[in-house]
């Protein structure tokens, strides 16, 4: 007994030394766990911060007196359902919420900010609304999009917050999707698509009709950002018009015509641009290589975020609203190994205060890095990706789960990723990789992944694991590919297609079926309907192609274990794919870890499911991996 | 003799006979039984295995229906007449069950089809296209038909049926649960004899705007894409899996009708239902009442030679133990005689003892003479008293194996004529002679040696008539052994008797041999010379005399 306790001292003291360098194993939920505090917003005089708060499932809109930090509850609602709000005056707030229970019912309420006087401006059962330009024309109307008129198609309103009237500001023709208002508010470019192009339609002013002035293939975009208010008829936009990337140019509307690039470059995709109102120009535009970064275009911007970027070291951060003078900012840190924190700044005392962690539990020193790594393929085409490697890690080759992403059209990037640090907190190096196909590398890239599914992009993801199995850090026995979606979908046409380079495969909600995945495109997308035929196949004409490539054809090939999630509940999916292939799994004797997974955006028990999910996935990786 | 109950030892002939009458009855019991188990074994074979064949022969049509069939709803709707042929053809080649393929490229839709489709109120489900693949008329080339010429092939009636079924589905769906994929499939299959419609499954989403466009004309005018195939199966073309083919003779597929008259008594017949779409035809086995008797003498063959080993193998353990019993049983007599005669050879010298003991107690006075003569009686009596314990004795320490060879030189010639020097004294007619050849001296016991050498010389002067009392002995080296002779003329030993005469205890029965002997004598000699680690072998002629040989290793 005595020698007992003794050895159990000498195991604390042991495990106690090794703390340092210690994998913390961290339980599922505390990577996902939603912000408690969220939509944060300065009132135009910068004197107030509202956000979202969310506790015990019920989401209540707050207001804080910056200087006193007094807190005001405005809204006492039991449920989570606030589209949006917005501030409307230095005093008021308007919010709206949705309800979509068997009844759909929406509201639009105007509130003080001191939770007095407040007054139901809309109420309706069947329209949804969403904004389009936060800011108030003439000190009482908002520029809103809703379907009221017909259920499938948003027109544009002007919403008098005073009273709750509405006014039809542009009818939609029913093809139009983004609209776009100058600095006063006035509603003068949409963009229209017929599911394949894409055009960009201007009006001088509202009393005349809007006029087609642009139309390109869905391959090549014309992003407008803002209005130019020194020259007119120009508005900024992010184009790749004759470009393999994107750069920020100068649109002549009247013309259609590129008057002028504010920034261009072979090697540098821009994903985004900083228009200032307050300044009325852009500040800068946003490129993304592995990561995404800032180029001024103006000294002030320049030096206001290199003044909050020394108060934030080894930090990204980008600013997530400001006040009218733009001397307030909410602003919002991340890295790879932390989801982040929001922090109000302010340019005047050159202050920064933090408001709230967007996830607590996480703790940066026990989350793993994230780096960039990129390797040529077979056909000598540059893939990047990113390689997260688990602690104690050095020197040894460790198993690896590669995870290639969601698509189509999207890529991985560099930031807390719950899934990898997940993954990798459970001692597996997670690859990505930004398969041929991602957005973010070019137009070319991009089409370069067309009806490519099943073969070059499936190449890609085994000329990656070639490469980290090469460098010497995969143990190449212990190999699992997993995905969601039609990340789902590439794990496991690699699992039937190279049975020995994985030990399992795992499907989260994956695509089977190609076929179904185009039938499974809702109606009001139906215009997009050729666009999917170029990217993923025309169901008629490339039929053979695409059974070939779709799993579901080939469960008999399918020889490893498999891992596969669907929601039943999801009346979207066809549900006789999945059932079917895992009964012929089954069949064959592949052990299948199969589990329905009710977890969508409305369902109750999210959390419970997403925990259940997550863990059976852990037990299926440990009980493959686990083990040479 | 002594008899078998004076002596305690029972043989219990009686016992061992009921032994072997039991196990025989067992063993006949046993092969009767055996056999009328396997007889009724294969009698109710032939009638439970009709399930294993038909589920054997009907697995391909499962395989076709279970997998095959909703491979169609992968499509969802988007099959064409190019996908479509080739999987047609697919189907055709694997299944040769499947006759003919019909494939309708059907539409869903809220307009009417005038022809070639089903109107129910605004719900119309119509064909495109029909197209027939039917590999009979052209090899490999595939008739299509246009809308037309549907008419007159009776095809059309098929598609409605499935139509309406979708239709009287829809009507009657609860848009708040999804349906389970066996209420699906059901609901989107028609199986008629000798055909399968199958029309592929929407997705749940489409399948309530499906309802919508039932109760009332949808302003968007949908047309949802369908397809639907029509498998024309012929049962005769499926492939009969006789996985007991020594069981049924026969199996074919015959109409559920089929009744033949020649089915009499001659033969064993069974029959069961194809089921399903099939459900028209049956599997007819049948087998000749002597194909049955060979399948049961098949199965009966193995498990009588188990029977006949077990029996077998329990015999040979009866007559082992019957064997063992019976040399026990002589071993035990070998003692009891031995003790009888111990007893006789210990009383003699007793008696004497007792009888000079008596006269000198009785006498008044004794003599010189007499005290001489009786002290001699008892001294020689004690003497041989003393001369049978320590042979006993010896006997039970060399086959124990407790003292210890004693090695030293012995020279032959002095050796032997000391020998003979006391055997002479002590019987004057024995006539003793001897021969060394080749050898002077050896290593040996001489203690173990003379032992030996004055049994084998008692014995040939006992065993010897009174007028052939002779003995020569040869001692020789041969081979680096010393190989010593012992050569009489006496009685001899009958051949049977020979392998006997080493034993313990055992005494020839004769004349020669009435008292004064244990019968100890040669086994005391063998044990001799094996513990010396030599050899004895005896070579005898009845009347003649006899020959010991005895082999020693030589040391020098």
């Amino acid at each position: 007994m005595r020698r007992g306790i003794v050895l159990i001292w000498i195991a604390i003291v042991l495990s106690a030394c090794n703390w340092g360098d210690k994998n913390v194993v961290i339980p599922v939920n505390d990577f996902f766990k939603s912000q408690d505090r969220s939509i944060y917003r300065l009132s135009p005089n910068g004197k107030f911060l509202s956000y979202l708060k969310l506790q015990d499932n019920m989401q209540n809109l707050v207001v804080e007196d910056i200087e006193t930090g007094e807190i005001t509850q405005l809204t006492h609602l039991k449920e989570k359902k606030i589209t949006f709000y917005n501030w409307v005056s230095d005093d008021e707030l308007i919010y709206y919420k949705e309800k979509n229970d068997k009844r759909f019912l929406s509201n639009l309420f105007i509130v003080n900010k001191n939770g007095k006087q407040e007054k139901e401006l809309f109420s309706n059962e069947n329209t949804r609304m969403r904004i389009i330009d936060d800011q108030l024309i003439d000190d009482k109307f908002i520029l809103i999009s809703s379907n009221k008129r017909d259920s499938t198609v948003f027109d544009v309103y002007r919403l008098n917050v005073r009273d709750g009237k509405i006014e039809m500001a542009a009818q939609n023709p029913g093809n139009f999707t983004n609209w776009l208002s100058d600095s006063k508010g006035r509603l003068k470019m949409a963009i229209s698509t017929d599911g394949v192009d894409e055009s960009l339609w201007y009006r001088d002013n509202e009393a005349e009709p809007f006029k087609k002035i642009v139309t390109n293939n869905f391959k090549t975009k014309i992003w407008p950002i803002a209005f130019s208010e020194s020259k007119p008829n120009v508005v900024y936009a992010i184009s790749n018009v004759n470009r393999d990337k994107n750069a920020l140019i100068e649109l002549d509307c009247s013309t259609g015509k590129e008057t002028s690039v504010l920034f261009a470059n072979d090697s540098l995709n821009v994903v985004d641009a900083q228009y200032s109102k307050h300044r009325k120009m852009v500040d800068f535009v946003v490129y993304e290589t592995w990561k995404k970064s800032n180029f001024y275009l103006n000294k002030s911007s320049e030096e206001l975020y290199k003044k909050i970027g020394s108060l934030l070291p080894k930090n990204e951060f980008r600013i997530i609203h400001r006040d009218k003078n733009e001397q307030n900012f909410v602003v919002r840190s991340f890295t790879d190994r932390n989801p982040g924190s929001y922090f109000l700044y302010n340019s005047n005392t050159n202050n920064l205060k933090k408001l709230s962690d967007i996830n607590s539990a996480i703790d940066s020193e026990y989350m793993c890095e994230t780096k960039p790594i990129s390797f040529l393929t077979r056909d000598s085409l540059m893939i990047s990706g990113y390689l997260t490697l688990p602690k104690n890690s050095k020197n040894k080759k460790v198993p690896v789960v590669v995870l290639p992403h969601n698509g189509p059209g999207l890529r991985d990037v560099w930031e807390y990723n719950a899934d990898v640090q997940f993954l990798a907190n459970r001692g597996y190096a997670v690859l990505q990789i930004n398969y041929r196909g991602s957005k973010g590398y070019g137009k070319e890239f991009y089409a370069a992944g067309f009806k490519q599914w099943g073969h070059k992009i499936k190449n890609d993801i085994e000329d990656g694991v070639k490469w980290i199995i090469q460098k010497q850090i995969a143990d190449s026995k212990r190999i699992a590919i997993y995905g969601t979606g039609f990340g789902g979908y590439i794990a496991l046409n690699a699992a039937i297609e190279n049975p020995d380079m994985f030990k399992c495969v795992g499907a989260n909600k994956g695509v089977l079926n190609l076929f179904s995945y185009l039938k499974s495109i809702p109606p009001f997308y139906q215009s997009s309907l050729q666009m999917y035929y170029e990217v993923i196949g025309n169901p008629v004409e490339d039929a053979d192609n695409m059974r070939q490539v779709s799993p579901v054809f080939h469960a008999d090939k399918l020889k490893i274990p498999v891992f596969i999630t669907s929601n039943s509940k999801d009346p979207r999916v066809n549900s006789n794919d999945v059932i079917q292939f895992i009964k012929e799994l089954k069949k064959n004797n592949v052990p299948v870890t199969y589990l329905d997974r009710d977890d969508g955006i409305s369902s109750p028990n999210r959390e419970a499911e997403r925990q259940r999910a997550y863990t059976a996935l852990e037990k299926f990786l440990e009980s493959n991996l686990g083990k040479r | 003799m002594v008899s078998e109950k004076d002596n305690g030892y029972r043989k219990n002939f009686s016992l061992i006979l009921t032994f072997i009458v039991l196990i025989s009855v067992i063993f006949i019991l046993s092969l009767f039984l055996a056999f009328n188990f396997t007889k009724k074994k294969i009698e109710s074979d032939f009638v439970s295995a009709k399930a294993n064949v038909l589920e054997e022969s009907i697995r391909p049509y499962n395989d076709f229906f279970l997998n095959k069939l909703p491979e169609i709803s992968y499509y969802n709707g988007f099959l064409d007449s190019a996908t479509a042929t080739k999987l047609a053809d697919t189907i055709l080649l694997k299944y040769p069950f499947v006759k003919r393929v019909v494939f309708y490229d059907t539409e869903v839709r809220n307009f009417r089809f005038e022809d070639n489709g089903l109107n129910v109120g605004d719900f119309s489900v119509g064909m495109k296209n029909a197209y027939l693949f039917d590999p009979k008329p052209a090899k490999h080339a595939i008739r299509l038909f246009g809308k037309n010429a549907l008419t007159n092939t009776g095809v059309l009636e098929n598609f409605n049926e499935l139509a309406l079924k979708l239709y009287t589905f829809i009507q009657k769906l609860d848009t708040t649960k999804i349906p389970t994929q066996e209420q699906l499939f059901a609901n989107f299959t028609n199986i008629k004899p000798n055909r399968i419609d199958y029309l592929n499954i929407p997705a749940f989403e489409d399948l309530k705007v499906y309802k919508k466009m039932v109760r009332q004309k949808l302003e968007s005018e949908p047309i949802y894409q369908q397809d639907m195939f029509s498998f024309e199966l012929d049962p005769l073309k499926i492939s009969i899996k006789n996985n007991r083919p020594a069981l049924y003779q026969s199996v074919k597929i015959v109409p559920v009708t089929y009744d033949p008259l020649d089915a009499d008594s001659e033969y064993v017949t069974g029959e069961i239902n194809l089921g399903g779409p099939f459900s028209d035809y049956k599997l007819f086995f049948m087998s000749s009442k002597a194909f049955i008797k060979k399948e049961i003498f098949s199965y009966f063959l193995p498990i009588a030679l188990i029977i006949i080993l077990f029996y077998g193998v329990l015999m040979l353990v009866a007559f082992l133990i019957f064997r063992n019993l019976n040399i026990n049983r002589k071993m035990y007599k070998l003692q009891y005689d031995f003790l009888t005669n111990l007893t006789h050879e210990f009383k003699t010298p007793v008696s004497v003892i007792k009888i000079a003991g008596n006269n000198i107690k009785s006498a008044a006075s004794i003599s010189e003479k007499d005290q001489k003569l009786y002290g001699k009686i008892l001294d020689d009596e004690a003497e041989k008293l003393n001369g049978l314990m320590n042979k006993l004795l010896a006997f039970t320490q060399i086959e124990n194996k407790v003292i210890k060879l004693k090695e030293e030189e012995i020279h032959i010639v002095d050796f032997i004529e000391s020998t003979i020097d006391v055997h002479t004294l002590k019987n004057p007619d024995f006539e003793l002679t001897y021969t060394v050849n080749g050898l002077k001296t050896f290593i040996s016991d001489p203690v173990l040696l003379a032992s030996l050498f004055d049994n084998l010389i008692e014995n040939a002067y006992k065993y010897s008539p009174v007028n052939r009392k002779k003995l020569h002995i040869t001692a020789s080296l041969i081979k680096e052994h010393v190989v010593l002779r012992f050569k009489d003329q006496g009685i001899g030993i009958p051949s049977a008797e020979i392998k006997n005469i080493f034993k313990k205890f055992y005494r020839l029965q004769n004349q020669y041999n009435q008292n004064g002997s244990v019968g100890l004598g040669l086994a005391f000699c063998k044990e001799l010379v094996n513990f010396m680690e030599g050899e004895i072998f005896v070579k005898s002629e009845l009347d003649k005399g006899t020959e010991f040989k005895i082999v020693l290793p030589y040391k020098a």
